[in-house]
């Protein structure tokens, strides 16, 4: 089954998930949500990111998803989560909603990162999760505006905060540098008086509404 | 563990790799650290680690970025201020293997990113991975030499005034002379004051002859207060027509016009007027008077009591002078039982001489401390004679020996080696014996271990010869070994009393204190090193008589590991440095050496160290006990 034919109206086909992934959503539904106002270091984050044929929403194919939890403002490896949609796609993005949780959700790019996801999860399986998202691509801008630069692709910013991964365009890999990125993100929001998650949406959102305007 | 956290510690693995201690570590080890270690993160300016924070949660290694570590107190522990770290990199080792808080304060630099190794990993990481424990401990044993050259510089201080004063100046230049031209900026000036750390910028015209000065101590009133204007020439700030002194004035010339005329720097110029370097109040205090050999020389020469008790006098100075000079312990106590044993040797030789003695087998021995040649300072005299009677004249022989060794333990006493209070000197006539009679008295002890048998034993048996036949020494120190080894309830009796003193470690506290607050370092320190070495050498029938070879030799032949020898021995002499770095303390205020130390004067490094050499101690102790079951 192609990401395309997901896509076509009409090609909905009824939602059959096994008994695993059924008890994973409905777990995940019954999990408390999470409280915005606590503290960064409070706050367990999600860094989630995608790998795909491309960019091209319209086109191109999920290959896989990864996620890395920042808790207490540390990367933990033993906190991470990496799984091809090969050969079983509602297990891969059923575990990855479960790891994710209720907590918020860190992506870069979330013009393709998130909708790419928001789309599996609705056509594989059948679910519309209200997650609370954090877009780095808005934020960085925001929280580093000394820096000044017109800094926009991750490769971009990885350059400016000195940040490496073991292996780039690789859905872990980038998580990796993603998540690294986002530490610094958080020092510095702190710094600025931004404390909780939702000071970081607010900020995000702000940051898209003044670029938008004329 | 998922395949995600496999790839995540592979990359921590990959970077670890590239650094030292852990390109070497065992893999099974560096797979454990690579595990644990959790990313942080902290933006440049933000504090990292600081004593405040208390015991360390972590253990950090850079993975990217700078950090750095400033000393925090008022005390120096380290010979450096601050020291950048980068990449690979590791902070704070001392802190976090002894469970303190830490004596630097750690600040990034610039932004960095840290692998952070919680506490408990951390310990659980040096007990798995022995290259991490040697990395850590030769870190740790890098921490007892810089303790060592702290106080060297207590002592520096002490030592400047006795050196010689007629050095030529010439000879005190430590580096070629920095001068600026008088048309310099003033912020060039000060500027290269500050890149090369000197207190004062000479000024001098293109023929290299001083025209001025300026020092530290003029920028507060000539340049911050009134603003001065840093572009404007050096020649308009200066101190003109500056002190100067030829090469050839003496350091006594230099100290006289520094305190006559207030300076604290003076410019030394060549035949020419030109300037070759410039002599600080410091650069006079380097030099000292007294050397090992001339008071050797002096010694050997004496002819009299005083120019013995000048000997002794210098004795004490070269004491401090060593120390000054950063020397360990075990150097230190044996340069001074070597000078003591010249000096009482030649005591010896001069009452002789005012005796007729002539060719009567007889040596004279030490005990105690001095026997063991660890003798401190304020050590007072113990000893005795072993003679050998021709037949019938025993009674005759031995109070013409009597008479003599009265007049030798006088002697002793005028040279600084205060008379035994309990009387063990070689003029008791209990201890002016035939070999015989000394066996029966050892056998006696051996036979019956009362308290006061051994305490006697304790004293006695760490004897050596210092003058007159080793022969009739060695025959008694065999015998003994013979004696004492075949005797286990004796042996088991001396392990019962060694232990009765444990180690002043708390439970709570660090330190465990008598009523006044102190620590006393002879009584709960270094005696619980004695004794315990005591016994494994009659055990083991070792003849070294001092605690240092005593354990070690004896270590040897039970097969316990060097690296456990050498950490012992090491506690052990930390703890005769901090006795006799107290003693010095103390002569300055003429009290006799006590012995005492306020663990709260310590510093943290010390009291760190002291705490692992009670810790030595107990270690000992626990051997001990093992053995005889106590």
């Amino acid at each position: 089954m192609t990401w395309l034919s997901r896509l076509l109206p009409g090609a909905h086909p009824p939602v059959a998930l096994s008994p695993d992934v059924q008890a994973m959503l409905h777990a995940w539904q019954q999990a408390a949500d999470t409280d915005l106002d606590t503290l960064h270091s409070e706050t367990r984050y999600v860094i989630v990111n995608t790998e795909a044929t491309g960019l091209d929403l319209s086109k191109d194919r999920l290959l896989s998803v990864a996620g890395i939890a920042i808790e207490g403002g540390l990367i933990n490896p033993r906190l991470a989560f990496c799984q091809a949609l090969d050969p079983d796609p509602a297990d891969a993005l059923a575990k990855l909603l479960t790891f994710i949780g209720k907590s918020p959700v860190v992506v870069f790019n979330a013009a393709f990162n998130k909708r790419v996801l928001l789309n599996a999860f609705e056509h594989v399986l059948d679910i519309e999760p209200a997650c609370q998202w954090v877009d780095l691509y808005w934020l960085l801008p925001g929280l580093f505006a000394e820096r000044n630069h017109n800094a926009a692709k991750l490769a971009e910013w990885m350059a400016a905060m000195k940040i490496e991964t073991f292996q780039r365009h690789h859905a872990l890999g980038d998580a990796y540098a993603i998540a690294q990125l986002f530490l610094a993100a958080q020092a510095r929001a702190r710094m600025l008086g931004h404390r909780t998650p939702r000071a970081l949406i607010e900020l995000e959102h702000t940051r898209q509404r003044l670029q938008r305007a004329p | 563990m998922t395949t995600a956290t496999d790839t995540l510690v592979g990359a921590s693995t990959d970077f670890l790799k590239r650094f030292s201690p852990f390109d070497q570590m065992e893999p099974d080890a560096l797979a454990f650290l690579a595990e644990r270690v959790l990313l942080g993160f902290f933006s440049k300016g933000s504090t990292i680690l600081s004593a405040e924070m208390g015991q360390p949660r972590y253990f950090y290694i850079i993975q990217r970025g700078k950090v750095q570590a400033n000393q925090s107190g008022d005390v120096a522990l380290t010979e450096y201020a601050t020291m950048t770290l980068g990449p690979g990199e590791c902070f704070p080792i001392g802190a976090i293997s002894a469970g303190r808080p830490s004596t630097n304060t750690y600040m990034a630099l610039e932004d960095s990113f840290c692998f952070q190794l919680p506490a408990d990993d951390f310990l659980e990481l040096m007990r798995i991975s022995a290259v991490f424990h040697v990395f850590c401990t030769q870190y740790i044993a890098s921490l007892l030499s810089q303790s060592r050259q702290q106080l060297q510089t207590t002592f520096s201080q002490r030592a400047a005034e006795q050196q010689t004063m007629t050095t030529p100046l010439g000879h005190l230049i430590k580096r070629d002379p920095v001068f600026v031209t008088p048309e310099t900026s003033t912020r060039s000036a000060l500027e290269k004051m500050d890149e090369l750390r000197i207190g004062c910028m000479v000024v001098a015209d293109a023929d290299s002859r001083p025209v001025g000065i300026l020092t530290q101590s003029d920028l507060l009133s000539r340049i911050v207060l009134p603003a001065f204007d840093l572009n404007r020439p050096i020649a308009d700030v200066m101190t003109a027509s500056p002190q100067v002194l030829p090469m050839t004035a003496t350091a006594y010339d230099a100290a006289l016009e520094m305190a006559t005329h207030a300076r604290r720097h003076l410019l030394v110029v060549d035949a020419d007027d030109k300037l070759r370097g410039v002599v600080s109040e410091r650069d006079l205090f380097s030099l000292q008077r007294i050397g090992l050999r001339q008071i050797r020389a002096s010694i050997e020469g004496a002819d009299d009591i005083e120019s013995l008790q000048r000997a002794s006098r210098d004795i004490r100075q070269l004491a401090l002078n060593l120390i000054a000079q950063g020397i360990g312990a075990e150097q230190l106590t044996r340069f001074i039982s070597a000078l003591n044993d010249a000096l009482t040797r030649r005591i010896i030789t001069l009452e002789l001489s005012r005796h007729e003695l002539f060719g009567v087998p007889f040596c004279w021995l030490a005990f105690g401390s001095e026997g063991r040649h660890e003798q401190t300072l304020s050590t007072d005299q113990d000893n005795g004679i072993i003679f050998t009677p021709p037949e019938g004249q025993h009674d005759a022989l031995k109070q013409k020996l009597l008479a003599f060794a009265k007049d030798a333990n006088e002697a002793l006493a005028a040279c600084g080696f205060p008379l035994c209070k309990g009387n063990i000197m070689a003029s008791n006539p209990d201890l002016c014996l035939t070999l015989d009679e000394w066996k029966r008295r050892f056998g006696a002890w051996i036979r019956e271990p009362d308290p006061q048998a051994l305490l006697n034993a304790s004293i006695f048996f760490d004897f050596r010869v210092l003058y007159g036949s080793e022969k009739i020494g060695d025959q008694l120190r065999r015998w003994l070994l013979d004696y004492a080894r075949g005797n286990s309830t004796f042996l088991r009796m001396m392990a019962h009393n060694a232990l009765t003193v444990a180690p002043p470690l708390g439970r709570f506290r660090d330190f465990v204190v008598e009523d006044d607050g102190m620590i006393d370092l002879k009584k709960s320190g270094a005696r619980l090193f004695v004794d315990v070495a005591r016994i494994l050498s009659l055990r083991a029938g070792v003849e070294a008589s001092s605690t240092v070879q005593r354990l070690r030799q004896a270590g040897q032949r039970s097969n316990v590991p060097a690296e456990e020898l050498n950490a012992i021995t090491d506690g052990f002499h930390f703890i005769q440095l901090l006795r006799l770095r107290s003693q010095h303390l103390d002569t300055e205020h003429d009290a006799p050496g006590d012995n005492k130390i306020d663990p709260d004067t310590l510093n943290e490094l010390d009291r760190r160290i002291l705490k692992e050499a009670f810790r030595q101690a107990r270690k000992l102790q626990l051997r001990l006990k093992l053995d005889y079951q106590l």
